[in-house]
C-alpha cells in the first residue's frame, strides 16, 4: 500500500528525457492497452453517457438531453441522502480503520517473542477473506432469530437487535463488517511504521524526563503521521466503495434507503433500473467530488512530507 | 505486579483483536459441521460433527465447477498481471525516453477511478465482445493491474544495472535479457506478486457480478451470493459453502502467511 499509494502522488521525479523511443512502447502496450481500453476510454464513455437518456437495451438509441441529467440528479432527495451516507461510511470506518489501529500499535509496542508473529499472523486472517464470505458468515452471527451476538444480548436480559433490519443500525452494521476486515491490517501497518522509530528518540525524550503520554504525543505520533495520513486517505477515497459489497449482498440499499451510497446508486441506476443516464451522471458527480479530495488530500501529504525534510 | 499489568497491557489488545478476527471464522467452520438439529445451538464445537451440509451444497449447486472456474480465473489474472507488469516495470527502468512520465501517470492513476463509474461502458464492450459468462471476459479486462507494475518498477529500480548491461554487450536482446538476467534474480518479488494477485482475483466480486449470470459459469464469490439468495436461511448449507469458498485462500494463508502479509503490507490492496 505505501508503496503504491507514494508512487500514485509522488509522480516522476526524474529528469525529463526529449529521447524519442519506440521499443519502451513495445514493452508497455500491453498495460497501457488493457487500462485505456478497460478504464481510461469507459470514463470517456461514461463522461458522454451523462448527456443521455438511455435505457440500456441495444435496440434504443441514446436520446441527448443536455445537462438535464444532472439538474435533476442535483436536486433529488435520493442522492442527498446517497452523499450523507457516503459521509457516514467514511466517518464510521475511520475509528475502525485510524484511530484503533493507532491506539493499539502503540499500546503493544513492546510486544515480543513468540506470541508476536502469531498475533500477526492471526489478526491478519479477515484482510484476506472474501468480501462475500465476510458478508456471509456476519449475517449468520448477526441474525435477528438465531445470531450467536443476538444470543448473548438475550443473555444479557436486552431487546434482540434487528442489526440488518432497523434503518437506524442497518449502516452501522456495514460499516463494522467493512471496518472488521481492515482493522488488523492498518494495526499491521502502523506497528512496522512504529517499529522503524528509532529508540534514540524516545531514550533522549525520557533522559529529559518526557512522561509516556509526551512521548506518545511529542515523538511518536508525528513520526507516526505519514502512516496515519496514509491509512486516513485510503479510507476517505475508498471507504464508500468498500463498502458496496455489503451493501448490495445484505441490505440493497435498504431498509428505507438507509444504507444506500453514491456508488450504490450508481449500480441501482444502471443495472437495477436501466437508466444507464443516470447512472452515468451520478458517477460524474461522484468522480468529481473525490478528485477535488483526493487533491486536497494529496496537498496536504505534500506538506507533510516537506515537514519531514 | 508492575511487570504483569504490563505486560497485561501488551497482550490484552491484541488477543482481543485475535479473537475478533478469527472467531467468525472459526464459527462459520463449526456452524458448517453441524447437523440440522444441532444448528441453533451456541457449543463452540458440533456434538455430532457431521459433514451433510456439505453434501447439500454440492448437490444443490455445481461446486466443483464453480471452484474450477475460480481457480481458472485467479490464475489466469495472475499469470496476466505479473506479466505485463514485468514488461511494463522493464520500459519504464530500462530506458529514460520522451513520454515516460505520461505512461508513469496513466497507470498510477488507473486505480482511482471507480469501477461503477465505468461499468456500463465495460460491460457494453464486453457483451460486444462475446465474453459474457466466460472465463477469458473475466480475465481480460483484469489482465494488467496497476500495483503490480508498480511493484516491479520498485524491484527493478534496485536490480544491478550492471547486470543488464553486460547481458546486452555479450549481444542478448532486450527480451532475453528479460527473461533470462531479470526473470531469475526477480524470484522473489515475482512470487509473492503472484500470490497476492491470485488471492485479490479469487476474491474479486463486481466484474463477475455483472459477467456472469449463469450459475455454472459462475465464479466463487457470486455463487455463493447466488446460493445465498436461494437458501439464505439454510444457514448450515450456507456455512458450508462459505467454507469451501475461502478453504483453497485459508490454505494458501497456512502455508505462506509471513510472505503473504509482507506482500500485502508492501503492496495493499484496493
Amino acid at each position: 500500500m505505501v508503496q503504491t499509494l507514494d508512487a500514485t502522488f509522488a509522480l516522476p521525479a526524474r529528469a525529463p528525457s526529449r529521447r524519442v523511443l519506440w521499443q519502451p512502447w513495445v514493452y508497455l502496450a500491453p498495460t497501457l492497452a488493457t487500462l485505456v481500453v478497460w478504464i481510461y476510454w469507459p470514463l470517456i464513455e461514461a463522461a458522454y453517457l451523462s448527456f443521455f437518456q438511455w435505457n440500456m437495451l441495444p435496440t434504443a438509441t441514446p436520446r441527448y438531453v443536455g445537462v438535464e441529467n444532472y439538474a435533476n440528479l442535483l436536486t433529488l432527495p435520493e442522492m442527498g441522502r446517497a452523499v450523507r451516507n457516503t459521509v457516514l461510511y467514511i466517518l464510521g470506518l475511520l475509528p475502525l480503520s485510524v484511530v484503533l489501529p493507532t491506539a493499539i500499535a502503540i499500546l503493544t509496542q513492546d510486544l515480543s517473542g513468540p506470541f508476536r508473529s502469531l498475533y500477526r499472523s492471526l489478526i491478519f486472517i479477515p484482510m484476506i477473506i472474501a468480501p462475500i464470505v465476510a458478508a456471509v458468515l456476519w449475517r449468520w452471527l448477526l441474525n435477528e432469530d438465531h445470531g450467536l451476538v443476538n444470543a448473548g444480548i438475550e443473555v444479557l436480559g436486552l431487546t434482540p437487535v434487528g442489526f440488518l433490519k432497523d434503518p437506524s443500525i442497518a449502516l452501522w452494521t456495514l460499516v463494522w463488517i467493512t471496518g472488521w476486515k481492515l482493522i488488523g491490517f492498518a494495526t499491521l501497518l502502523l506497528s512496522a511504521a512504529n517499529g522503524t522509530i528509532d529508540p534514540g528518540y524516545v531514550e533522549a525524550a525520557r533522559m529529559d524526563g518526557a512522561s509516556r503520554w509526551q512521548v506518545i504525543r511529542d515523538i511518536r505520533l508525528p513520526l507516526l503521521s505519514p502512516t496515519i495520513l496514509l491509512l486516513t486517505m485510503m479510507t476517505i477515497l475508498f471507504g464508500a466503495q468498500w463498502s458496496f459489497v455489503y451493501i448490495n449482498a445484505l441490505t440493497g440499499g435498504g431498509p428505507l434507503q438507509s444504507t444506500t451510497n453514491v456508488f450504490y446508486l450508481m449500480w441501482d441506476y444502471g443495472f437495477q433500473s436501466y437508466s444507464a443516464g443516470w447512472s452515468a451522471t451520478a458517477g460524474m458527480l461522484t468522480f468529481a467530488g473525490f478528485g477535488v479530495i483526493a487533491m486536497l488530500c494529496l496537498r496536504l501529504m505534500k506538506r507533510f512530507a516537506v515537514h519531514e525534510g | 505486579m508492575k511487570a504483569d499489568t504490563r505486560r497485561l497491557v501488551v497482550h490484552a489488545p491484541m488477543i482481543v483483536l485475535s479473537l475478533l478476527a478469527v472467531f467468525p471464522v472459526w464459527w462459520m467452520v463449526v456452524t458448517s459441521l453441524k447437523p440440522e438439529n444441532e444448528i441453533f445451538s451456541t457449543r463452540l464445537w458440533p456434538a455430532s460433527p457431521s459433514l451433510e451440509n456439505y453434501a447439500y451444497v454440492l448437490d444443490a449447486i455445481p461446486m466443483i465447477r464453480i471452484l474450477w472456474n475460480t481457480f481458472a480465473m485467479a490464475a489466469a489474472t495472475a499469470l496476466a498481471q505479473v506479466l505485463t507488469g514485468l514488461c511494463a516495470a522493464y520500459a519504464l527502468t530500462r530506458w529514460r525516453f520522451r513520454g515516460s512520465g505520461i505512461a508513469q501517470g496513466l497507470i498510477a492513476l488507473s486505480w482511482l477511478v471507480p469501477f461503477q463509474l465505468t461499468m456500463i461502458p465495460n460491460y457494453v464492450l464486453a457483451t460486444k465482445l462475446g465474453m459474457l459468462n466466460t472465463i477469458a471476459g473475466l480475465v481480460i479486462p483484469n489482465a494488467a493491474a496497476a500495483f503490480a507494475v508498480l511493484v516491479l518498477t520498485n524491484a527493478m529500480r534496485s536490480f544491478p544495472k550492471d547486470l543488464i548491461d553486460a547481458a546486452r554487450m555479450d549481444g542478448a536482446g532486450h527480451l532475453r535479457v528479460l527473461c533470462e538476467v531479470v526473470v531469475p534474480n526477480l524470484r522473489a518479488p515475482l512470487a509473492s506478486l503472484g500470490v497476492l494477485a491470485f488471492i485479490s482475483a479469487w476474491n474479486e466480486y463486481f466484474w463477475p457480478l455483472l459477467l456472469t449470470r449463469r450459475i455454472e459459469d459462475t465464479v466463487v464469490q457470486i455463487g455463493l451470493q447466488m446460493f445465498m439468495t436461494q437458501e439464505g436461511n439454510q444457514w448450515g448449507a450456507m456455512m458450508a459453502a462459505a467454507t469451501l469458498a475461502s478453504l483453497p485462500i485459508l490454505l494458501l494463508y497456512l502455508v505462506l502467511h509471513r510472505q503473504i502479509i509482507d506482500s500485502f503490507m508492501r503492496s495493499g490492496i484496493r
